[in-house]
């Protein structure tokens, strides 16, 4: 029975490392709930000129929802030609390995490439329209893979009875396809929301200001956010913590909150695929 | 796929393209990313070309960056880079290939969901917490330990940045683990082959090219990791002496262009010399990803997973 | 009078170089059931597919030779296929329902071609499923998702779906190989019944079947036609040497 209790050893030193990734991720937690105390919550809807958070909260909002505006259908539309359009394997396999490069690009030369290209060429100034062109494009590949996968696990019986009853080709997919696929979809898109949330580096030049006298009237005004202010004050303005908790704990959550929802969304949906269990 | 097949089948594509509206959008949108990709390395390198005219492989080599004095030898910078992103391979590398296989082999399926759920968790967190968390109580831990003056230095970015890259090495080296045919599992179980036995066997053999693809992209995410590092790193543009010595402050490139983008002006050489580092990080990433992607291609295992 | 319905010129069908139909030629008598027997890998699947044009959809196929039906051919320049696939209605081998609710499903062909709306689609809905046999069965959940029906209930579903749009042919890629033998003559009879009012083709590998329920039968072999005629001839008296291998189990 040694080569039992030789294994069962194995096995306990090869749990070691997850049990330290698990302690790892219970310290994050609690280094930030110990912080809770210190936040003082009416700051949330006050203005950054009075202490408060309100603009800084709104500014990653507005940040999240242009982004989205941009990745969101772009990213779907691309999908959706890799998946039902594309004529040969090469052509996707190019455009999938171009996809990969462009989400293993540092964001700091995302940032780089926002500014000269948006902020710059395209004379758009350090504002909030160049952030969302610059995180769309931190976006675009978290949904366009997502979709690819959401839309690779319907079956292609659904588009074929469409089309074997004279639907168009866009219709069959449209009215058949996108609408099974649709949860997959929605939960890429909330994650790639989550993945730029919390994103610094790529509008550190491209929109953010450290405060404003109110919020943007135009796309065309700098913003404020959460991530660069937090950083901001930490890096340049040497802020003791207690003072920055407030703006950490409401990202922290923020961006939580998103990829727990997708992680729910996911388990759910993996559960209202009816045609998985005719198999 | 020779050339002359590729470009036949471009032309038939862009003739089917003319007469489709929808089908055109569609490939709009596709083709996005290689646009994107190529502008992005259009642009970055033309800001970046003053530098490269005028330094030459100096901005790499060259060992010293002052910008009071107009130096862009980024040498020091180069180095801290690699120490810091070697520092935080070593501790994430053994420890998330461990866990990837406890995961995925021993540990009962019923706990697999939600480990694989917090192990996502800490992936989505952003840098920016990353770097509170390590600035507001990793660093003066570090201080206290080895009593240091200051707790920014190159063994906090490099356990820091483990910590971020560790969900990208067992999220990879999971999914290379999984792909394995179970008919391989299978054979050697109805040989009476121990569990262990199969995971070391049979397993671990099948899975080597994807892990080692998840090395690379370890690597790739950590030497583009910017606001982390930056905020607990030290930030002092100067090899440590000793070289190996962790304990000193270190500057690595993205933390540099982080840092001083802000200040140089639109033209200049610090400006140049920011963008060529940038253009120089954009290539090495390039190279690791399509590499990446070209052995998990080619593995045996695992031609279908998707990165 | 008797009517050809269809009428098949040699057709060839190619998958990049595999040369899956060879010069197939004949003609399919309206109102009636025509058989298509052969072993797994002959091609009648892609024959059926040929006639209401769905190989146009796989990548490297080419097509060549004349597909008439009603005295047009279908592969003419002009031709709108999407009105072809509304005339030619198919059924798949594996019953395939959206998953949508059992109204929905009847009710999407009717949808794309924008042929009803409202109190008129109701009827249309309620008139496909009496059709296929189905629905004194489901009109109390007509709202009910489709995935909830038994497999037999499934595919008159399907066959429900594909009458919704009024074809005048209907084609079947064995339709009853995913189902039990109750479902099976279930369905069987229906096709008899259809067979009234539509042009019916079966294709199928259960030569009991071919000899029940059709009235002409075909049978390929390799990509070609070896034989066909009216189903009692070509059971009792086939031309073929190689029919008749294949009716008395010699191969198969």
């Amino acid at each position: 029975m040694s080569g039992q209790t030789g294994e069962r050893v194995i096995f306990a030193i090869l749990g070691v490392p997850m049990l330290i990734c698990m302690l790892i991720f219970s310290w994050i937690l609690s280094l930030l709930l110990t912080g809770i105390g210190s936040v003082r919550w009416e700051l949330l809807t006050v203005s950054a000129l009075q202490g408060g958070m309100f603009e800084m909260i709104v500014g990653t909002i507005y940040l999240l929802l242009g982004a989205t505006a941009i990745a969101g259908p772009v990213g779907i539309l691309a999908a959706i030609y890799l998946v039902e359009y594309a004529p040969s394997r090469g052509l996707t396999r190019i455009i999938d390995q171009a996809i990969n490069n462009l989400a293993g690009v540092p964001s700091i030369v995302i940032g780089l490439f926002g500014y000269t290209f948006f902020c710059r060429h395209l004379r758009l100034g350090v504002s909030l329209t160049a952030g969302w062109l610059t995180l769309a494009l931190m976006m675009l590949p978290i949904v366009i893979r997502g979709s690819e996968e959401a839309l690779r696990m319907v079956p292609a019986s659904f588009k074929e009875a469409a089309l074997a009853l004279g639907a168009t080709r866009w219709k069959a997919i449209s009215s058949t396809t996108l609408p099974a696929a649709a949860p997959g979809v929605v939960t890429s898109v909330i994650l790639g929301i989550a993945r730029v949330a919390g994103e610094t580096a790529a509008i550190l030049f491209t929109s953010c200001v450290l405060i404003t006298r109110g919020l943007p009237r135009s796309p065309l005004e700098p913003v404020m956010a959460l991530s660069y202010n937090l950083f901001v004050k930490i890096v340049a303005l040497g802020t003791p913590a207690q003072k920055v908790f407030g703006v950490a704990l409401v990202l922290f959550m923020i961006v939580t909150s998103l990829s727990l929802s997708a992680i729910l969304l996911r388990i759910h949906y993996r559960k209202g695929q009816p045609w998985l269990m005719i198999r | 796929m020779n050339l002359e097949s590729f470009l036949k089948s471009l032309h038939k594509l862009f003739m089917r393209l003319k007469s489709q509206p929808v089908e055109f959008i569609l490939f709009f949108c596709a083709s996005f990313s290689i646009v994107i990709l190529l502008l992005m390395f259009l642009f970055v390198v033309k800001e970046g070309s003053l530098a490269f005219v005028r330094l030459g492989v100096q901005l790499i080599f060259g060992q010293r960056w002052e910008t009071n004095s107009d130096l862009y030898g980024g040498f020091p910078l180069v180095y801290g880079s690699l120490m810091v992103v070697s520092g935080a391979l070593v501790i994430s590398v053994p420890l998330g290939i461990c866990t990837s296989i406890f995961i995925a082999e021993v540990l009962p399926f019923q706990l697999r969901d939600p480990v694989k759920s917090i192990i996502e968790l800490l992936a989505s967190i952003p840098s920016v917490i990353y770097g509170f968390i390590g600035a507001t109580f990793l660093a003066p831990l570090m201080a206290s330990i080895f009593e240091l003056h200051s707790g920014a230095t190159a063994l906090t970015a490099s356990l820091i940045l483990a910590i971020m890259v560790l969900p990208t090495i067992v999220g990879v080296s999971g999914e290379t683990i999984s792909a394995v045919p179970r008919d391989y599992k299978e054979a050697a179980l109805a040989l009476g082959a121990s569990k262990w036995q199969i995971i070391r066997n049979v397993v671990l053999p099948l899975s080597k090219s994807g892990m080692l693809a998840s090395v690379m992209l370890g690597f790739g995410r950590a030497i583009g990791e910017t606001v982390a590092v930056l905020m607990v790193a030290g930030n002092v543009a100067m090899v440590p002496t000793p070289p190996w010595n962790y304990l000193a402050p270190v500057y690595p490139v993205t933390a540099v262009i982080a840092m001083q983008m802000g200040e140089a002006a639109v033209g200049s050489l610090e400006y140049s010399a920011l963008f060529g580092l940038g253009s120089i990080l954009f290539i090495i990433t390039f190279v690791v990803n399509t590499i990446a992607d070209v052995i998990v291609r080619r593995g045996p295992v695992t031609r279908g997973v998707q990165l | 009078m008797v009517n050809d319905k269809i009428d098949i010129r040699n057709l060839n069908v190619w998958f990049r170089d595999n040369h899956v139909l060879k010069d197939v030629s004949f003609k399919i008598r309206e109102n009636a059931v025509t058989a298509i027997m052969g072993p797994s890998g002959c091609g009648k699947t892609t024959l059926i597919r040929a006639i209401n044009r769905m190989n146009d959809l796989i990548y490297g196929c080419r097509t060549s030779g004349d597909v008439y039906i009603d005295g047009h051919n279908i592969y003419d320049g002009n031709i709108n296929v999407y009105e072809l696939r509304r005339k030619v209605g198919m059924v798949f081998q594996k019953p395939n329902p959206f998953p949508k609710s059992i109204y929905e499903n009847v009710a999407f062909g009717p949808r794309i071609h924008k042929v009803a709306s409202g109190r008129e689609l109701d009827e249309i809905v309620e008139r496909s499923l009496r059709e296929a046999a189905l629905w004194d069965e489901v009109k109390d959940r007509l709202h009910d998702n489709a995935f909830n029906l038994s497999g037999g209930q499934q595919q008159r579903l399907c066959i429900a779906r594909a009458l919704a749009v009024k074809p005048e042919i209907i084609l079947m890629d064995e339709p009853c190989s995913a189902l039990d033998p109750a479902a099976t003559a279930k369905i069987e009879a229906l096709i008899r019944r259809l067979s009234k009012k539509y042009t019916v083709i079966v294709v199928t590998h259960n030569l009991q079947q071919a000899a029940r329920i059709s009235d002409f039968t075909a049978f390929l072999y390799m990509g070609k036609l070896i034989e066909y005629g009216d189903t009692k001839s070509v059971f009792e008296n086939p031309h073929s040497e190689l029919t008749e291998k294949y009716i008395t189990g010699k191969f198969g």
